[in-house]
């Protein structure tokens, strides 16, 4: 990494005029391959290196980045981040205050097994393709679709306070689904497997079993029964739903520049503005937000502004405990930064994400927790959300679920979707499980412009009221 | 930013590299994508922030097998690396049918697709004129307690280069300006909206998208709760560009095929009601999507999507065409999917051309606003869609919040604001049951999705929240 093109920038900003500046030099490789129905439909490689430069002018932010990695043209982005701030300064009615945050010096990676480029792109292609044949289980299965993603990223983070980290971070992931079609019914699965790290995932999950089961879950719903309108049910919620639900209706709202209305002109605001303190959920309602778990889509040391990571705390027994923070919002809210600041690429700003955000596990077992349903559903695997601005209404659908009944699973269902507010479900989960599990989400979306992020989210398996929308 | 880069040099270059590589047919997309974003919020701007993006797509064609790679490092290294990257890819992608790259052919010329003034508008004046959204929304009424919002100018260049001697550039400004106020009094608080996009600083309004922004949000400090039910509701431009977005959407094979296959084997069949007609038209003078030609130099046309309700035709690319044995009709278009991979406004280099249509829109039908409202006994107008799903992509099960900007209809006239709701019904019902199409197109949107729609009338299940 030329370093001294960041600290150039450092520098540079600094005698300019800037209160603050910092600086994200980043390396990137991307891998992408779609293979549906024996093909391969796209093979894609991405290369990209550049610089991210912010600075802070009257309290005012400026970014530019640029890919021009010459003196010359980290000099005039420098000027360009300088001058837009200070354009921007005198529209601020509130000058931007930062927390402070300990100057870190550090260099890391993600722990990779098998390098993303070690194995010939051409191989990977191949074993796509014989992964893809493995979805095609029954006649049924009338679509065969995966799409892997392999990221490398090395970058470089520096600030005008004398930070300096170095971070290599590798993710590799594919998502595996399957079309099943009988008359006019089309039903579909999908599974992710995937992880921070290197090629070793695939081997490691068996994702030829994966294929394999994807295709059969496929088919089978096809057999299962629509799910019908039902109000206020007792649903027990499997982990990878979980993920789904949990990263919207406590992920998202914990973001404190959405506390702040700062995203409210986009994905909305939140319904707990003001609660910390209040009670909000039943005693298993507690929630993390945790980077430091290895191997998670979430996983980091340092966030984007060099703050030093930490477990978060969200809920706890049901009373709302905090948020994730930037170095801004934190000084707002009087808290210590905890390290929720990320950008996609250099070319971003970073913004406040989830990292790994789940349900804590509780102290039931699933089978127990089965067993004391007389009546209910099981609701498995997450599909589509659609959650109101303030994260309050909520519309998640589901890959499958089971009536329960008398403490057993009964009939197989398809369309599963259901709806509650985020307060009563909270207040209605009376179960968790011993055991939660992290998901890789590798698709949220945040600001303008929109940045795909990678995050993890999960929890246990947890027992709870909410309303079965019936298919339209 | 530093001197320009000489593109066509760059592309020879590309050409030689893969020739020396043993390609046997190569094309070059190379992209300056420059963007400044103005983000609004708490009544003041929050950040302004640029990138400028250049870089270029290759795809390559050896023994059969199509590959493809994208770089931002223009050094001989990179570049000779980007072209054996693409060649490696290519080896395993062999491809089923014949392909090649498209020849060249001359191009229409569009109107109104660039502006020297909104590419060269100074940075202090954008975040000057992104600013005036707020002041305008606060002086409308003391009730406006919050306004955020975005501006973004876009100014790119392309070229697309390739083995038949295809030389194509395209060069146009946008800007997308929304602001959403926030108006309180007493406990109460209501939200409203207003969004627009344009390819000249003349279409840029400033004043009138924080004054409609404020007046939405203070109409609806006095909603009222919603009964559920099935109504009829106008969609005004905002849903109803959202309805166009998820049309355009689905009429992708690739999309169809291997995301969202509602209209997969509806080709020639009837999707929605006789007021339905949809074209993808790029040559458009003015036109938010519209350019000379598509994103692998093929020359711009029209193209009946939709007529009176029949898919009359899915779009190509020369991928997808060729696949599917159709003719391209310049539908290729370059967005990156991956997850990690930049993704602005404007053009991208990182992605190879995916079918999709390009200015899509409803065709105006003979209706007049008022018409339609006046026409309306007892219905609901929806001025603003929120977290819009298709949450089961193989039925068409649809959902979207309803977060500001409702409002009954009642014997002809708007009565009054509703609260928060949510519409719960399936894309193909709400498409038949259009019974009316108002007769002048606006460009509306939000974040990233904007396009030229009519208003349009039909029928959903609407339930409070």
């Amino acid at each position: 990494m030329q370093e001294d093109l960041a600290l150039l920038a450092i520098d540079y900003a600094t005698k300019l005029g800037a209160e603050y500046v910092d600086a994200r030099l980043e390396a990137h490789y991307n891998e992408l391959v779609t293979a549906a129905n024996g093909k391969v439909e796209r093979a894609v490689i991405n290369q990209k290196r550049g610089i991210g430069i912010r600075t802070l002018v009257k309290g005012a932010w400026g970014f530019q980045s640029i890919t021009n990695l010459t003196k010359a043209g980290i000099k005039e982005a420098t000027n360009i981040a300088f001058k837009v701030a200070k354009a921007s300064s005198r529209h601020v009615a509130k000058p931007v205050k930062l927390a402070p945050a300990k100057a870190c010096r550090d260099s890391y990676a993600t722990e990779v097994k098998v390098d993303l480029e070690n194995i010939a792109f051409e191989d990977k292609l191949k074993q796509f393709l014989k992964w893809e044949k493995r979805l095609h289980t029954s006649k049924n299965v009338v679509r065969g679709l995966i799409e892997y993603t392999g990221i490398k990223i090395a970058k470089l983070f520096v600030n005008s306070e004398g930070a300096n980290i170095k971070f290599v971070n590798t993710l590799t992931w594919a998502t595996l689904k399957a079309d099943a079609k009988k008359g006019a019914l089309t039903q579909s699965y999908e599974q992710t497997v995937g992880h921070a790290g290197g090629y070793e995932i695939f081997d490691k999950q068996d994702t030829g079993k994966v294929a394999v089961e994807t295709g059969r879950k496929a088919a089978s719903l096809l057999k299962a029964k629509a799910a019908k309108m039902e109000k206020d049910a007792t649903v027990v919620l499997e982990p990878n739903y979980v993920a789904l639900l949990v990263h919207e209706i406590v992920g998202h709202p914990s973001e404190a520049d959405r506390v702040l209305g700062r995203e409210a002109a986009w994905a909305g605001t939140t319904w707990w503005g003001g609660k910390i303190g209040e009670k909000i959920g039943s005693k298993y309602c507690t929630v993390y937000d945790d980077p430091t778990v290895p191997k998670t889509f979430g996983f980091y040391r340092y966030d984007d502004e060099g703050v030093k990571a930490k477990r978060k705390v969200l809920i706890e027994k049901g009373v709302l405990k905090g948020h994730m923070q930037s170095r801004e919002t934190a000084a707002e809210f009087g808290v210590k930064p905890n390290a929720g600041m990320r950008a996609i690429t250099f070319e971003y700003i970073p913004l406040i994400r989830m990292s790994n955000t789940f349900f804590a596990d509780g102290d039931w077992r699933y089978e127990e927790m089965l067993e004391e349903t007389k009546q209910g559903y099981l609701v498995i695997s997450m599909k589509h959300p659609s959650i109101d601005d303030q994260r309050y209404n909520w519309t998640i659908s589901a890959q499958e679920g089971y009536e329960i009944k008398n403490g057993e699973l009964a009939s197989h269902l398809r369309d599963v979707q259901l709806t509650s507010t985020a307060p009563k479900f909270f207040k209605s989960i009376d179960a968790a499980s011993k055991k939660g599990e992290i998901h890789p989400l590798p698709g949220c979306g945040k600001g303008d412009p929109m940045q795909a992020l990678y995050v993890g989210n999960g929890g246990p398996y947890l027992r709870g009221v909410a309303t079965i929308l019936g298919a339209k | 930013m530093a001197k320009a880069l000489d593109f066509e040099g760059l592309g020879e270059q590309i050409m030689k590299i893969a020739e020396r590589q043993k390609a046997e047919e190569t094309e070059a997309y190379l992209v300056s994508n420059k963007v400044l974003t103005v983000r609004l919020v708490n009544n003041s701007v929050f950040e302004a922030k640029g990138v400028h993006d250049i870089g270029v797509g290759i795809r390559v064609l050896r023994e059969g097998g199509l590959g493809f790679s994208s770089t931002a490092d223009f050094t001989s290294k990179s570049l000779k690396k980007a072209v054996k990257a693409a060649l490696d890819a290519s080896k395993t992608r062999k491809l089923p049918f014949k392909y090649s790259f498209p020849s060249p052919a001359k191009p229409p010329k569009v109107r109104g697709v660039y502006d020297t003034k909104l590419a060269k508008l100074p940075s202090d004046k954008a975040v000057d004129l992104a600013y005036q959204m707020v002041e305008e929304s606060l002086a409308y009424n003391r009730k406006i307690a919050d306004n955020a919002g975005v501006f973004n100018l876009v100014v790119y260049h392309t070229l697309v280069m390739n083995t038949h001697g295809l030389k194509a550039k395209d060069d146009g400004t946008f800007f997308e300006a929304s602001l959403t106020a926030t108006a309180k009094r007493g406990a109460r608080s209501s939200e409203g909206a207003e969004a627009t996009a344009g390819r000249s600083l003349k279409e840029l309004k400033p004043k009138e998208i924080g004054r409609k922004a404020a007046e939405m949000a203070v109409s609806g400090l006095k909603a009222q709760p919603l009964k559920e039910g099935t109504y009829p509701i106008i969609l005004d431009p905002e849903p109803s560009a959202g309805i166009n977005g998820y049309i355009s959407f689905l009429c992708s094979p690739m999309i169809a095929k291997l995301y969202y296959p509602l209209f997969l084997d509806k080709l020639r069949k009837k999707v929605g009601s006789e007021e339905l007609t949809v074209v993808d038209d790029p040559l458009m003078p003015k036109g938010i999507g519209s350019a000379p030609i598509d994103e692998e130099g093929i020359p711009s046309q029209k193209i009946a999507i939709m007529e009176k309700g029949v898919l009359k035709n899915f779009v190509y690319d020369t991928f997808y065409g060729a696949l599917e044995k159709k003719p391209p009709t310049a539908s290729g278009a370059r967005v990156a999917f991956a997850v990690g991979v930049s993704s602005f406004p404007g053009k991208n280099y990182n992605g190879e051309p995916i079918p999709i249509p390009r200015n899509p829109y409803i065709v105006p039908g003979d209706w007049k606003r008022e018409e339609i409202i006046g026409d309306t006994k007892n219905g609901l107008l929806v001025k603003r869609f929120h977290y819009t799903r298709l949450t089961n992509p193989t039925r068409g099960d649809f959902t979207s919040v309803l977060r500001m900007g409702l409002y009954s209809v009642k014997k002809g006239e708007v009565a009054g604001a509703l609260k928060k709701s949510r519409l719960i019904d399936n894309l193909l019902g709400i498409l038949k049951n259009v019974d009316a199409v108002s007769d002048t197109l606006t460009v509306a949107g939000a974040w990233g999705g904007y396009a030229h729609t009519p208003i349009i009338r039909t029928k959903a299940h609407v339930a409070p929240v």
